[in-house]
């Protein structure tokens, strides 16, 4: 399986406490209150992954949550790399 | 004289699925913004 090197679909992956998430009609605007950045979720699917990483096991089960399809996934992995190198998202401790 | 830009698959595959990924987000930093804090 090809994904962005330093992501791993198979982790457990949360949103970081300090991002607020502002629903928008082309998807949402999050804000990190920490690192003072922006990022543009420019789909709802992608705002659904991103909002379900909490409720998953892992970040591949959310982009099944979500409606990722397989052909995509790859695609999607890579989105959620940019959010964790920026991050808006986090692992979280396995329970 | 004919000019043609070859591309190999793999760098092409590279460049769409990068450009497809911006599709899906778009990162800005306010730092460096007048007035906004």
């Amino acid at each position: 399986m090809s994904t962005k090197p330093g992501f791993d679909l198979d982790r457990p992956w949360r949103l970081d406490e300090r991002v607020a998430v502002r629903p928008e009609p082309f998807g949402a605007l999050l804000y990190h209150f920490g690192t003072r950045r922006l990022s543009f979720l420019k789909s709802q699917k992608v705002l659904a992954v991103v909002t379900a990483l909490d409720g998953q096991p892992s970040a591949r089960a959310a982009c099944e949550h979500a409606g990722v399809a397989a052909e995509e996934l790859d695609l999607y992995a890579r989105a959620l790399a940019a959010l964790a190198a920026s991050s808006m998202i986090a692992q979280r401790a396995v329970a | 004289m004919n000019e043609q830009t070859l591309v190999e698959p793999a760098q092409q595959d590279a460049e769409e699925t990068l450009a497809g990924a911006e599709m899906l987000i778009e990162e800005v930093s306010i730092d460096g913004m007048c007035g906004v804090y």
